[in-house]
């Protein structure tokens, strides 16, 4: 391991647990470090590979004869223009057009993968299959409508319609038991990728472990002196 | 007695009203101290990820595949072992690989990729350019994403290191139709627009998601757009099992179990401290009238 | 000229324009159509990474009040304005390797990792304290919840394997047909939004204020 691989470990390790400090549940300096490191270096990020994007499809194509991005290019400029408050009406075309035509490439398609191919793999398959695949597709049929008769406002709830939206009431409420189990499982996922990349290989794992005690260590000094307030950030 | 009855009181109330920052530390504790002294665990295969293994199985030698990286790197540490099982399987292959990626963040990931799967890719003589390229940023919007379906070379002149495309076996590729599959490792910043311009065309595609992406994901393994959904860092661990080449999944899966059971177990504790409580303050409220 | 760029109409029927060289050509085949339908597309791609650079000046100008009013911590503000210049400089040297790289994986990956790892705690620690099975409705959730919890971990999955069938056909079933009706309802809502911005109803989207609209 060299000198390069080293040193992105460990300030890597000692910023990411400087971000962890916010569970320590006060505001500290150390967090505010963290935190405007990764957003000024993420913009930065954001605006090199964006400006690359416009060089390549936008410049490159214009060399290569396709005269026509270079409206791209001018239009693009002239969104920019929202940055001058007296000539930010100049950047309404460019937004038109944009939204007019991200409609366009939106509503062309969702149409059939939002709606008519949902209803119709709810529907046609009702007879088909063996008996846990019938189960299965019974059971996502009447859920799915029995859901949405819990979410009609323009008409009272009253006789089989008021048992279907209670169905349809606890039948999401076993959903979101679900749901709730494996967005819990995607974010510990998260950490637990995270900490791996800390802890493989195993030279890393002073560098991590060392992160951790000098930062929550500085933090709850800083506390005890009552100094955390004062050097944090206003919001 | 009273002191039994007090302390009695005070252990319910503990459980209600205790410290949040415990329950942190035992998260640090129960995910690191696992990483540190990795051991194997077996592993249940669901139905999802033997119809994803299935799909990336059947792809013949010179297929051309589209990698999409569609992620930030936070999603990158959740879905990495997916990530790495799924292509070293592409590469076994001999399939063309073609990777992209749709967020700044993303652009560092391919080559991680490429350093951690070397092995193979020499074993299979991957050279870049004639069986795998890297394009880069190719994907920011929805409008480029189309762009790429209906005319790719319109969007894509260069790959991610500035040098023409031209030459490379994205000669034969013009739209939609010339992609074998797409493989699209998400949180879900194109996965949409892949779906609407890609999916619905007839492209086939298959998915590996992060967790709270699982259940907005499945309609469209119903519809057929998705052949195959791999599930978050549980569906690449199956996965890694399955194709017998233990990674970042597998050995995560000690400390996953045990965060798992510390959410059980904290939820039931809440539970007996709340309705312990809530009868001792009833009892109180009783005996006082 | 500015009467143009301010004229409501005017943006209404460019926006209208531009959404049926894009709509229509998809349902009818027309070759010419179909070219320039890509291209618009390829302009879009083009226009909508402009709009991304404005993030450049909206933090600028957020760092930049915040150290003329010398507000408390004015210093990480002028770090942060830093850093981003830094970042743009660094390309210049070369993104596969020197510095760029350097500030990629030792900076911006660790802390996009952990952005969203946090989450893990407040959800552990929102669980243990929120989820009561106070009534019927919350008693299935917990259960549920449970059931898949325990399938997801490893161990119990491997040891009671029986437990498979009954979580997989929570997530299969319920938690899909959730996800659908979910889908359908926004993908409808969407649709009638769309609407009613093409017919104008919705004119704050173009950048008019209540009062120009009216």
């Amino acid at each position: 391991m060299d000198i390069i691989e080293v040193s992105i470990v460990g300030v890597g390790a000692f910023l990411a647990i400087c971000m962890f400090t916010t569970l320590y549940g006060k505001s500290n300096p150390l967090y505010a470090l963290a935190e405007e490191s990764y957003i000024g270096f993420g913009t930065g990020l954001t605006i090199v590979i964006n400006l690359l994007f416009i060089y390549k499809t936008g410049i490159l194509g214009i060399q290569a004869g396709d005269w026509l991005l270079s409206f791209g290019i001018i239009l693009g400029i002239m969104v920019l223009a929202r940055i001058i408050p007296k000539y930010s009406y100049i950047a309404r075309v460019p937004i038109a057009i944009a939204i007019g035509a991200q409609f366009g490439l939106a509503l062309r398609t969702t149409i059939f993968t939002g709606f008519l191919d949902q209803i119709r793999a709810t529907i046609f398959p009702l007879l088909t299959g063996d008996a846990m695949t019938l189960l299965n597709r019974w059971t996502i049929a009447l859920s799915v409508i029995f859901m949405l008769s819990f979410f009609f406002y323009t008409t009272e709830l009253k006789g089989p319609l008021r048992w279907s939206a209670r169905i349809g009431e606890y039948a999401m409420y076993v959903a979101f038991g679900g749901i709730f189990a494996q967005t819990f499982m995607g974010r510990l996922s998260l950490f637990v990728g995270f900490m791996q990349n800390y802890t493989v290989p195993p030279w890393k794992i002073p560098y991590l472990l060392g992160s951790l005690i000098i930062v929550f260590a500085a933090v709850i000094i800083l506390d005890r002196a009552k100094l955390l307030e004062k050097l944090t950030p206003e919001e | 007695m009273t002191e039994q009855k007090t302390e009695k009181r005070s252990i319910y109330r503990m459980l209600v009203e205790y410290d949040r920052r415990i329950i942190y530390l035992f998260i640090f504790v129960l995910i690191i101290a696992p990483l540190m002294q990795p051991f194997s665990l077996p592993i249940q295969v669901s139905p999802g990820t033997m119809t994803y293994y299935n799909v990336i199985n059947g792809l013949k030698k010179d297929d051309v595949v589209l990698v999409v990286f569609d992620t930030e790197f936070s999603g990158y540490m959740e879905i990495q072992s997916g990530i790495l099982a799924s292509i070293k399987m592409m590469f076994e292959h001999e399939v063309k690989v073609a990777i992209a990626v749709s967020h700044p963040e993303a652009t560092g990931i391919p080559q991680l990729v490429f350093d951690q799967l070397k092995g193979v890719m020499d074993q299979h003589h991957y050279i870049y350019g004639q069986n795998y390229i890297n394009l880069g940023y190719i994907f920011p919007n929805e409008a480029s994403v189309a762009s790429t379906a209906q005319d790719f070379h319109s969007i894509v002149r260069q790959d991610a290191y500035g040098k023409s495309i031209q030459g490379t076996f994205l000669d034969n590729v013009n739209t939609w139709k010339d992609w074998t599959l797409i493989s699209d490792y998400t949180t879900g910043i194109q996965s949409g627009s892949l779906i609407n311009h890609y999916g619905l065309r007839g492209t086939p595609m298959i998915v590996n998601c992060i967790g709270v992406m699982i259940s907005t994901q499945m309609p469209y393994v119903s519809s057929g757009i998705y052949k195959a959904l791999l599930e978050s860092m549980r569906g690449g661990a199956e996965l890694e099992y399955l194709t017998s080449s233990p990674g970042p999944g597998l050995t995560a899966m000690n400390s996953f179990t045990l965060g798992h059971y510390l959410l059980m177990i904290a939820i039931i504790l809440g539970n007996i401290g709340y309705f312990g409580y809530r009868s001792e303050m009833s009892r109180k409220a009783k005996e006082e009238r | 000229m500015s009467s143009f760029f301010k004229s409501k109409t005017a943006q209404l029927t460019i926006m209208i324009l531009s959404f049926l060289a894009i709509f229509v050509p998809y349902f009818i085949d027309v070759p010419v159509m179909t070219t320039f339908s890509t291209k618009l597309i390829t302009i879009t791609a083009i226009v909508s990474a402009f709009t991304l650079l404005l993030a450049l000046y909206s933090q600028f100008r957020r760092g930049y009040t915040f150290i003329q009013k010398k507000k408390r911590g004015w210093i990480f503000k002028a770090y942060m304005m830093i850093s981003i210049v830094l970042m743009l400089v660094f390309a210049l040297f070369g993104q596969e390797t020197g510095p760029y790289n350097w500030v990629m994986y030792a900076i911006i990956t660790p802390l996009s990792s952990v952005n969203y790892s946090i989450l893990v705690f407040y959800m552990a620690s929102t669980g243990a304290r929120a989820f009561r099975a106070r009534n019927t409705r919350a008693l299935l959730l917990l259960i549920t919840g449970f059931i898949v919890l325990f399938y997801q971990a490893p161990l119990t999955g491997a040891f009671f394997p029986q437990l498979t069938p009954v979580a997989l056909y929570f997530t299969n079933t319920f938690v899909a047909a959730v996800a659908k009706m979910f889908l359908i309802s926004v993908t409808v809502g969407a649709i009638v939004f769309g609407m009613r911005v093409l017919m104008g109803k919705e004119t704050t989207i173009l950048g008019f204020t209540k009062e120009e609209a009216s």
